[in-house]
Order: structure tokens, then C-alpha cells, then sequence
């Protein structure tokens, strides 16, 4: 009667919205219903048994299917086991969704370990809706390629078999991308089928629009360079630059007059065609941008001896590496969260889960203690705010503030300034010439799990538990953007070297680049298993790599929004990457107490030829070397302007 | 259907003082409580993940509640992470082991030590990616096992897989540890005593030391590094150790890397012993047998047992700014393993190494008598192994021997009549030389294989040579003086010691060779050590002779 009604509307919708197999099925099930109106099995058990023994038969069908495509059937399976689960859940059969789950999980761990471990714990329908993996699943539909032959396959099986509550769930949360031809290779696979929160589809389309990745224009490596190559022109040729030459010369000495903008539209004129000589170096590659936000004034001094460590820099390759300096910390107790190294390598933080903030002078270190220590009384007598003298065996100076656990802490480039973030939803701002705090950042609503500063100093962005990160100007306490899109807390984040973007790691397993002047996500990469925990970016500003919590590193073209080459290696969780100055070697550290160095240019060059071609070849990067720590997992790296490479690690006891 | 059964919330229930609770709402709750249980671990994790930690923590537990809005779970806190016992009989219940503490000894146990302030150490982890071989670094090589695991594997009683991480207490009788506190007492204060003999035999023999063996070759290793220099007490040591090894119901392989070094510290350790009367040859000559009976008993179980053996002694011998004294160790050491050892390593050294020694021998270069006595310990030490080696060859190849050796036998005994003169007067001008020749020819037969040296003094004297060494009769005198006549005598002699320098370097590098003439060698032998080498190819020398 009612029933009826209804029925029929539904068929009439379907109908006009030609959706013809929902139709068949519908249709075959109600016939169904009404033929065994009268049975002798309760409709609960019926209901139930549908999905196990549908699935079953879907499972050994696909395993028993012909080898070739053999595993793009399979890849069917994982959603169809999802769905039916989180139906039966749905449906309110606990105890079937149950043995339904631990029946056939088996087959998924390998891929989605970490996913069934959550949908585990799903047992009523609230939990659905409370979960927002479960309730993203639900809503979204996934994406399969199958080729033409495959398809075929499934779908003779469907309808042979009558079995349509398989049909059902495939037509409703699967989406095929049927293409002509072969089967697709395996080694493809592993990232296809990963289920993601946000649907595929959005990601496409994100991931479609325009990513500038080049760097910023007239930056100061690329002053260098065109000094370099100005010489050598000079050299070379008659001293027709010379004029030129001497303008540079006088700007550059009467900078403190001269502001930075015009300063730099001089140098544009002056040199737009000698980007195309200097060639020779990595970095100059890259195209130019213009910066979006008003970067802040370098001075003079720091400027000059920043050139200075460019022109001493040690190129790094895979025959040339680097000399790793190592800071331990002794004594922590456990209690380190973090570690943060100034780019010069002389101050050195450590973030502590007792609230403490704590900084090191490496240069003083090796001094008698003696000399410090008067010098440390005689400051704290002048300056109340001084918190880290009162006892002068201390070699280092303390910063008290947070209240709470210290997660995440860097220093600005000219190394003045620090960040530090905590799990009391504050940043703070300190000033390491007058050891004092100067700002508290209050703004996220949730621990802040990371902290940087931007490549120019002045801006910085965190990240937080509350799904959100943020940027802001130290000038400002509240935050210029806020970035929200993501599914889970933002464990990492990181500057473009442009300083236009920003990329943030997730528990969602995602990394996301977002634009800073528009706040939006202009780029979704996928493909992680697990909470992602550090990023880096290329100092050309073209790739960035990203490391998770089960030791997969993958580097990502930040264009095409595909990853160049996942990097296996690692043991556990990789708490930390950098890249090398001129981008040539990128150094990981993990908690498997290692620093492993890779070379990026092997297989980044081939890839820029055949980069138009979607063949996906996977090179992988080559693996240069292993440095073994004693038992000490590596919390931070730092490339040095020199190309020196710190790392800092907490000693932990065996 | 939650894997908290709804017994478990009824108990919960209880003890939060709501006694009638409706078993619908514990069968209702159940679930819910398995799926805030989940989220609070995924939260706890992320902070354990933030806190760079790969082991949860209570803490991490505290600040997935506070970010839940939960009041945290108070009187868990522990910088370590909490240990979990398994319950007797079940499969899968563990407990925390809460052990009743004494009020008592709370209050009156001395108040801890402060804990250490965190500082910051610097080392360099690679130097152009070449990580230096500091203390800082990890080792190169992964070491082996400390034999605590194998203790505990030993003696773990019940076999719990959680506690197995736990430290075991290793229980041990009340009569073994009086033994053991009786033989360490022994060792190092009565070693003299008959006392200490009776307990070197039963060493050997009891059948039910095993247990005691970590701890026996703990004290010995502890206690070789502390009484370097107390002579007796390392020699009542290795003779613990050789009795150890000796005894048949005793299971050492697991604790040979312990006590190997010991044996090597005795062997070439610089100094041993304070006083200079102390006879540490005997000891090295002692613990040099010892080894190479390790060497011999446990070479085809442990394959890297001889090499690393032979490396460190190799080491030890190359290394020309070593003590004579280590040079002595470790050639006696080298020479215990064998004549296959002796032709592989020491003879291709041979030559570069008498070069070196030469001068330390002689009166006019060394004045201190001390270092000239222990040279002429080394030149005697070298001389027995490439005799005992050449002994060996010529029992393998005793064909070869006679052809070539009549020629050189002639050109030798040229040789040596050429030099015949400068060695009179050398003998003649330095009658000093002779007290500590003397005094080494005594002290000969007291060392532990006084059979070659002396059959090499007796022989040289019958061989027929009795003008040349007037007095002493000792072969290595007179072949000192020739070597040192090589070098010092007019050009065309020296034109000659250069030619014969270099063929018989190439004799002695190609001793290694299976195949190689046992006679070449010999007579390259012979240019090094003069006649004294002749006493051992006496035997076939007797056998062709009769």
C-alpha cells in the first residue's frame, strides 16, 4: 500500500534518471522480497547473510579469476568489504558486522592497516556518523581503474550470479574509469585503491589549478650568480657591463637608504637576460616569481655574511657529501618533544614536555664555564626577565612561559628569533639577544603541533589539533590566514622557498599546498599510509618531500602533484628532512636512529625529459648513504648557508 | 560483540558506586566504550608521535583525555614506560606489578641523587660522509651479543614471553657462591699456595660449575684489566682460565669473546708486572699456548676466532713503535697457532723486521741494557718460530732439502768465513755484550718450551762452529754480528748483501706458496739468522746422514 507507493516513485526516479542497473536491482530485489514474503528465515539473519555470503563469493570469485586481471579485480574487493561492513553497521547487525570484519580483514591489512584499525571500532550507527572517516567513506565514491576486459568480467559475474547486493554497493560507492586496452601494471596499484577521505574527484580538480613554483626574483643566490657571471663576462668580453656593474655597486652600498622594492626593479631591468646564461647551477633553473607578500628588509651586515656563506658553499652531490655535526642531548629524561637549529649552527634549542624552553650557545660551549657564568649573574642582576641564570652551572639559558608540553620550536634565518609552540594552544615569540619572551601568539583553539618561519624571516605558520593552519606576521597577534581543509589534526608544516605557499602534513594522510595570499589548497597529494610528520621542500621550489610515520619518504612534483618516487629505507618514523642548499641531496631522519642521505639528482634529471609522457615509470631515488647514530633517533636536520649539515637527537637509553 | 564484555562495565559500574545497573544499558554501553577507548589511544598516539617517542607513554594516555576534555588518569605518571605482567592462566590479561613498598624503608632510605641537568654534546657524525671512528659514533661493525641474553635464555624458569625483557635473577646455591668467593680469594691473594692448586684441579674436574662460569670469566676479565701489574695474580688467572678450558663438563663457547681478551692482554700487554725481576715471558709463553689451545678447540665453531686472533697479534708485531715486549707476546703468540701461521705471517716480515731489530740488539745502538736484553728475547722468540717452521716444511719435503742446501751450505760457510773476522773483533771489542747472553742462555730452560733453544745451543756447538762464538756457544751471536756486517761492511761486500737482501726477500715472501723449495728457504733463513737456524733441520739432516 504505502510501501507500494513508494516503490513505484522510486522506480519511476530511476527511471527518468536512467540510472538503469539501480533500477535492475531494485527491481530483482523486490521481486525477491515479495516471492519469499513467507519465509521461514527470520528477515534479520537473510539480511546479513546477504553481505557475508555475497562477499565471499565476490572474494573467491576474484581471486579465482584469470591471472592478468587478476589483481585489478581484487582491487574491487576493498571497498565492497568496507561498504558492506559499515552497511551491516548501518543496519544495526553488531554482532554479523562483526564476525563479518574479522572474517575477511585478513585480505586488507597488508594495503590498509591503519584504516581498519579505525573502522574497528565502529559499532553502532552513531559511530558512523561520528567518525569522519567513516562518514567521508560513506559519502564519497571511489575511484577504480579497471580495463575494458575487467569490467566485462565483473560485471558478467554480477549478473550472473543474481548478486545484487554486490551490485548494489559497487554501483553506489564505486565509480569505474573504465580504459580500453591492457590491464595496468601492479606496481601502479599501490597508490590507486588508497581510500581516501575527500574524494578523488575533488582532489583532480584542486590539483588542476596553476602552482607557481618558481622562486622568488632577485633573491640573493641569484645575486651571486649574476656577480659571477658578470665577472666572468667582464673577463670575457670588452667591459661593456661595466656601468651596470657599478650601479649594483653603488645600490648595494647605500642600501640602508634605498628601499628594498625600487632596488629591485633596478636589478629586474637590469638583468632580465642573464637569467638565460647562468644556467649552470640548479637553483637558477628555476623560473621567477614574484613575491605576494612584502618581504621584510635584510640588513646590510646580515646580508653581506650571508653572501659570504653562499660564495664558501660546498657543492654537495652524490660524490661530494656532506659533513654531518651532531648535537646530542644528554639527560633528557625522555622529556625532549623537539629540536630546532639555527641556520648558522651556533644556537640550538630543545623543546622539553615540561613546558621549558631551552637554548643552547654552541659556541660557548667549549668555553670555561667560569667566564659564563659571571657574565650570566651579572645580566640577570640587570634584567629580571633573564629566567635562566639563577644558577650559574647552567650552560644553557632557560625560557619559561608555556603551559604545557613544548611541541615544536625554529629559529628565524638571521637566528634573533624564536618560535616556539605548545600543547597550551600558544606560540610564543623570543628574543634570543635579550633572552626574554617578546610575544604570546594566542589563536588556535588546540595543542599547536608545528611552527616555522618563513624562508625571509618575519612570517611564520603553524599548524595545530585543530585541523587548521595558520599564518602570521610577527607584528600581528592574531593570524593573517587561516587554512582549513583538512580531515584530521596538521602534524607538519612547511614554507616554500617563494614563500607564496605553504604545505601541511596530516594525520588524514594527505599533504596539501596552500596558496598564502588566498588561503585556498591549490594542490591534495595522496598517497601516504600514514600520518605524514615531515616535509621539505627543494630549495628550486619544484619538488617536496614528505615523510610518514612508517619511514616512507615520497617526493612530490609540486606541478603535476604527483610523486616523483616513494623512498623505502627507513624503519620508522621519519621525524625529519632537508634538503641540501643546491638541492642535490636530501637527508632524512628517523627514530630508527639513522640519517640517511639520497640522491636527488639521478633521478630527477630523467624525469625532466619524459616529464609530458604519463607513462608512470618510478625511479626511485638512489639511496647514497647510511650514517648510524649510537642509539640516538634524529629530531632535526639543518643544511648550514655552508652546506654543513646539523643534526640534533636526543640520546635514549637501551 | 565489543571486545569490552558487558561483565566489564557491570564491574565499572560498581565501582563507581551504581550497584543495580540494567544489564540492556551494559550491553548498550558496551560498545560505546570500546569506541571512545580507540579514540582516545588515536589521540594518545598522535601524542606520542608529537613528543618524537615510539613507545606510549601514561603521558601521552593524560594529554589525549585533556584534549577529549577528560579529567586525566591521576597516579600513573612515569617517565618509563609501565611494565606489564601477564596473569597466571590467562591468556590475555595483563596487569601493572605494583609491588607493596615499605613505608619504612621509604622514609629512611637516603635521598636521591639529583638527576643530571640536560646538556648538550657536539661529535661529528661524518666528515664528508665518512662517519670517524669515535666513541660518539655507533660501531662499524655490530658487536657480539653481550652474553647476558644467553644467561637468562639459560635459566629462565617459566617461559612468560612479557618478562622476558625483564632482568632475570639468576639464582644461584648458597654453595656455589661460597665457592666462587672462595676460589676469586684464592686466586688473587694465595696463588702460591697448595691450597690454590688443590682448586685449580678441581676446576678442571667438578662437574657442577656451569653456573659459575659468567661470573668466573666476569672476575677474571674484571680483574686482569685491574692487577696489570701484579704478575702472580695474572698468572694464577690464566692458570684459572686454562683450568676453566680444561674442564669437560663446562659449556664455555658463550664466554670466549670474554675471556679471549684477557688472554690477549697477557699475551702483549706493554707491561706486566711492576718489579723488574718479574719473569712476564713465561706468562706471554703461557698465555700464548692458551690461546692457541682456544684457537685449536673452538677454531671450527667460531670461523673468525684465529683471523681476529692473528689479526691483533699481527697488529701487534707490525706496529714497529710496539714494546719489544708486545713484539715478544705476539710473535710467541703467532708462533703457538702453528707453523702454517708462522710461514703465512711472520716469514714474508721476517727481513724488514730483523732490519729493525738489528740495531736494537746491538751494545753501541741501544744503551739500555734493559731493552737490549728484551731484543735479544725477540730475536730468540723469532729465531724458534722460523726454525719450528722450517722444521716443519723439511718433515713435509724431505726430498727437496738435499740438493740445494749443499751449494748454499758452501756459499753460507763462505759467508761466514768472510765475516768470521769482523765477528772476532766484534766479539772481542765488546766483551760487555756477553753478561746478558749469558744470562739469556740461563734463563732459556725456566721458559715453558725449553727443548728448541736449548737443542739450537748444543747443536750449534757440535755443528762445528765452535771458534766463532768462543765462549758463549749461543749460534745467535754470531749471525748478529754477520747481519750487521751486511750492512756494515766495505762497498763490494755490501753490493753482495744487497743481491743476496733481495733474493731472499723474494724467498721469503714466496714461503707462503705450498710448493715453494724448502731449501730457498732455509737458506734465506740462514741469511738471516746465520747457523743457529741449522739445529732444526737436524733430524733430517741425521736421518739422510744415517
Amino acid at each position: 500500500m504505502e510501501d507500494e507507493e513508494i516503490e513505484k516513485k522510486v522506480l519511476a526516479y530511476l527511471k527518468k534518471k536512467c540510472f538503469l542497473q539501480t533500477e535492475l536491482a531494485l527491481q530483482e530485489e523486490l521481486g525477491r522480497f515479495s516471492s519469499s514474503f513467507h519465509p521461514d528465515v527470520p528477515r534479520p539473519e537473510s539480511g546479513a547473510l546477504r553481505y557475508h555470503d555475497g562477499y565471499s563469493k565476490l572474494r573467491s570469485w576474484a581471486y579465482s579469476s584469470l591471472d592478468l586481471y587478476k589483481h585489478e579485480l581484487l582491487r574491487v574487493l576493498y571497498p565492497v568489504f568496507i561498504h558492506c561492513f559499515m552497511d551491516l553497521v548501518a543496519a544495526g547487525y553488531m554482532q554479523e558486522a562483526r564476525t563479518f570484519f574479522h572474517t575477511f580483514r585478513e585480505d586488507h591489512d597488508l594495503m590498509h592497516l591503519r584504516d581498519l584499525q579505525k573502522l574497528e571500532g565502529v559499532l553502532s550507527p552513531q559511530h558512523l556518523e561520528e567518525m569522519e572517516l567513516a562518514r567521508s567513506l560513506r559519502q564519497s565514491k571511489v575511484n577504480i581503474k579497471l580495463c575494458e576486459y575487467s569490467y566485462d568480467l565483473l560485471l558478467q559475474y554480477l549478473q550472473k550470479t543474481q548478486a545484487l547486493t554486490m551490485l548494489g554497493i559497487i554501483n553506489e560507492h564505486i565509480n569505474f574509469q573504465v580504459s580500453p586496452g591492457q590491464p595496468t601494471s601492479i606496481s601502479e596499484d599501490a597508490d590507486v585503491v588508497s581510500l581516501m577521505g575527500s574524494s578523488h574527484e575533488i582532489a583532480k580538480q584542486i590539483n588542476q589549478k596553476e602552482v607557481h613554483w618558481g622562486l622568488l626574483e632577485d633573491s640573493l643566490e641569484e645575486r651571486l650568480e649574476r656577480a659571477h657571471s658578470d665577472s666572468e663576462k667582464v673577463e670575457g668580453e670588452n667591459k661593456e657591463v661595466d656601468p651596470d656593474e657599478n650601479k649594483k655597486r653603488s645600490t648595494e652600498g647605500g642600501k640602508q637608504v634605498v628601499p628594498v622594492k625600487k632596488l629591485k626593479k633596478d636589478k629586474v631591468v637590469g638583468t632580465l637576460g642573464k637569467n638565460v646564461r647562468s644556467e649552470t647551477s640548479t637553483v637558477s633553473m628555476a623560473p621567477r616569481v614574484k613575491a605576494e607578500l612584502t618581504l621584510p628588509v635584510m640588513p646590510t651586515e646580515a646580508e653581506q655574511s650571508i653572501l659570504e656563506d653562499l660564495r664558501n658553499r660546498v657543492q654537495l652531490s652524490s660524490l661530494a657529501m656532506p659533513s654531518v655535526s651532531f648535537y646530542t642531548f644528554v639527560n633528557t629524561h625522555n622529556g625532549l618533544n623537539c629540536s630546532a637549529i639555527s641556520h648558522d649552527g651556533s644556537l640550538v634549542a630543545g623543546g622539553f614536555s615540561d613546558s621549558s624552553l631551552k637554548v643552547w650557545d654552541v659556541s660557548k660551549i667549549g668555553q670555561a664555564a667560569k667566564t659564563f657564568n659571571t657574565q650570566g649573574e651579572g645580566e640577570a642582576s640587570e634584567n629580571e626577565l633573564l629566567l635562566g641564570s639563577d644558577d650559574g652551572k647552567r650552560s644553557y639559558t632557560l625560557f619559561q612561559g608555556h603551559t604545557g608540553p613544548v611541541y615544536s620550536a625554529t629559529f628565524c634565518p638571521l637566528g634573533e628569533f624564536l618560535l616556539s609552540s605548545s600543547s597550551d594552544s600558544t606560540i610564543r615569540l623570543w628574543s634570543t639577544k635579550l633572552n626574554s619572551n617578546l610575544v604570546c601568539y594566542k589563536g588556535h583553539n588546540y595543542p599547536v603541533w608545528d611552527v616555522q618561519f618563513s624562508p625571509v624571516g618575519h612570517y611564520f605558520a603553524s599548524c595545530s589539533h585543530d585541523r587548521t593552519a595558520r599564518v602570521w606576521s610577527m607584528d600581528k597577534i592574531k593570524p593573517l590566514r587561516i587554512m582549513a581543509g583538512h580531515l584530521s589534526d596538521v602534524d607538519c608544516i612547511q614554507w616554500h622557498p617563494n614563500c607564496n605557499y605553504i604545505s601541511t602534513g596530516s594525520s588524514d594522510k594527505t599533504v596539501r599546498l596552500w596558496d598564502v595570499q588566498s588561503g585556498e589548497c591549490v594542490r591534495i597529494f595522496i598517497g601516504h599510509r600514514g600520518m605524514v610528520l615531515s616535509l621539505a621542500m627543494s630549495p628550486d621550489g619544484r619538488y617536496m618531500a614528505s615523510g610518514d610515520e612508517d619511514g616512507t619518504i615520497m617526493v612530490w612534483d609540486l606541478s603535476t602533484g604527483r610523486c616523483v618516487s616513494p623512498l623505502m629505507g627507513h624503519s620508522s618514523c621519519v621525524w625529519t628532512l632537508a634538503f641540501s642548499c643546491e638541492g642535490t641531496v636530501l637527508a632524512s631522519g628517523s627514530a630508527d636512529n639513522t640519517v640517511k642521505l639520497w640522491d636527488v639528482t639521478a633521478s630527477m634529471k630523467p624525469l625532466r625529459i619524459d616529464d609530458n609522457k604519463t607513462g608512470g615509470t618510478i625511479n626511485r631515488l638512489r639511496l647514497l648513504k647510511v650514517l648510524l647514530t649510537k642509539s640516538t633517533p634524529v629530531y632535526t636536520l639543518q643544511f648550514s648557508r655552508r652546506n654543513l649539515l646539523f643534526t640534533a637527537g636526543a640520546l635514549s637509553k637501551c | 560483540m565489543s571486545i569490552v564484555p558487558k561483565e566489564t562495565i557491570e564491574v565499572i559500574a560498581q565501582s563507581i558506586g551504581i550497584s543495580n545497573l540494567s544489564s540492556d544499558v551494559a550491553q548498550a554501553l558496551s560498545p560505546d566504550v570500546e569506541y571512545r577507548l580507540r579514540e582516545i589511544m588515536q589521540e594518545a598516539i598522535k601524542c606520542m608521535r608529537h613528543s618524537k617517542r615510539t613507545v606510549l607513554t601514561a603521558d601521552d594516555v593524560d594529554s589525549a583525555l585533556n584534549l577529549r576534555n577528560v579529567e586525566p588518569v591521576y597516579g600513573l605518571a612515569s617517565a618509563d614506560p609501565l611494565r606489564f605482567k601477564r596473569a597466571v592462566g590467562h591468556k590475555d590479561l595483563f596487569y601493572i606489578d605494583d609491588k607493596d613498598v615499605d613505608f619504612k624503608e621509604v622514609i629512611e632510605a637516603p635521598l636521591p641523587k639529583a638527576p643530571l641537568d640536560t646538556t648538550i654534546v657536539v661529535h661529528w657524525l661524518a666528515i664528508e660522509g665518512v662517519q670517524p671512528a669515535i666513541p660518539e659514533n655507533a660501531p662499524v661493525e655490530a658487536l657480539v651479543p653481550p652474553s647476558e641474553n644467553k644467561r637468562s635464555e639459560h635459566n629462565k624458569d617459566d617461559g612468560l614471553p612479557v618478562d622476558i625483557k625483564l632482568p632475570v635473577k639468576h639464582v644461584l646455591s648458597r654453595e656455589l657462591q661460597l665457592y666462587f668467593e672462595k676460589i676469586t680469594e684464592l686466586t688473587v691473594t694465595k696463588y702460591d699456595s697448595d691450597l690454590f692448586k688443590e682448586a685449580l684441579r678441581s676446576l678442571a674436574a667438578d662437574s657442577g660449575l656451569h653456573p659459575l662460569v659468567p661470573y668466573f670469566s666476569y672476575f677474571i676479565a674484571d680483574e686482569v684489566t685491574r692487577s696489570l701489574n701484579n704478575l702472580p695474580v695474572l698468572f694464577a688467572l690464566m692458570r684459572v682460565v686454562r683450568s676453566l678450558l680444561q674442564n669437560p663438563h663446562i659449556h664455555i663457547e658463550p664466554y670466549l669473546h670474554q675471556l679471549m681478551p684477557s688472554m690477549i692482554t697477557c699475551l702483549v700487554a706493554k707491561r706486566l708486572g711492576n718489579r723488574l725481576a718479574d719473569n712476564h715471558w713465561e706468562l706471554r709463553d703461557f698465555s700464548a699456548n692458551l690461546a692457541a689451545s682456544v684457537c685449536r678447540r673452538f677454531g671450527h665453531v667460531y670461523h673468525n676466532l684465529q683471523s681476529r686472533l692473528t689479526k691483533t697479534l699481527l697488529h701487534a708485531f707490525l706496529d714497529p713503535s710496539k714494546a719489544m715486549t708486545q713484539h715478544y707476546g705476539a710473535i710467541q703468540g703467532l708462533a703457538a697457532l702453528g707453523p702454517s701461521v708462522v710461514r703465512l705471517l711472520i716469514l714474508p716480515n721476517l727481513e724488514p723486521y730483523l732490519q729493525l731489530l738489528e740495531p736494537e740488539m746491538l751494545l753501541e745502538k741501544q744503551k739500555n741494557e734493559m731493552k737490549r736484553k728484551e731484543a735479544w728475547r725477540v730475536y730468540g722468540a723469532l729465531l724458534r718460530a722460523a726454525g719450528k717452521c722450517l722444521y716443519d716444511r723439511m718433515k713435509l719435503f724431505p726430498g727437496l732439502l738435499t740438493p740445494p742446501t749443499r751449494p748454499f751450505s758452501r756459499s753460507n760457510g763462505r759467508i761466514a768465513t768472510s765475516s768470521l773476522p769482523n765477528k772476532r773483533k766484534l766479539s772481542g771489542s765488546q766483551p760487555i755484550q756477553q753478561p746478558p747472553l749469558k744470562k739469556l742462555a740461563v734463563d732459556g730452560p725456566s721458559g715453558p718450551m725449553p727443548s728448541v733453544p736449548i737443542t739450537a745451543n748444543t747443536q750449534v756447538g757440535a755443528e762445528g762452529f765452535p771458534s766463532i762464538s768462543g765462549d758463549s756457544g749461543l749460534g745467535a751471536s754470531s749471525s748478529s754480528g754477520q747481519v750487521s756486517n751486511e750492512s756494515t761492511s766495505g762497498g763490494s761486500q755490501r753490493d753482495k748483501g744487497e743481491d743476496r737482501a733481495t733474493m731472499m726477500s723474494s724467498a721469503l715472501t714466496q714461503a707462503w706458496k705450498e710448493d715453494v723449495d724448502a731449501g730457498h728457504l732455509l737458506a734465506s733463513l740462514f741469511e738471516l739468522f746465520g747457523e743457529a737456524i741449522f739445529s732444526f733441520t737436524q733430524p733430517v739432516e741425521m736421518s739422510m746422514f744415517l
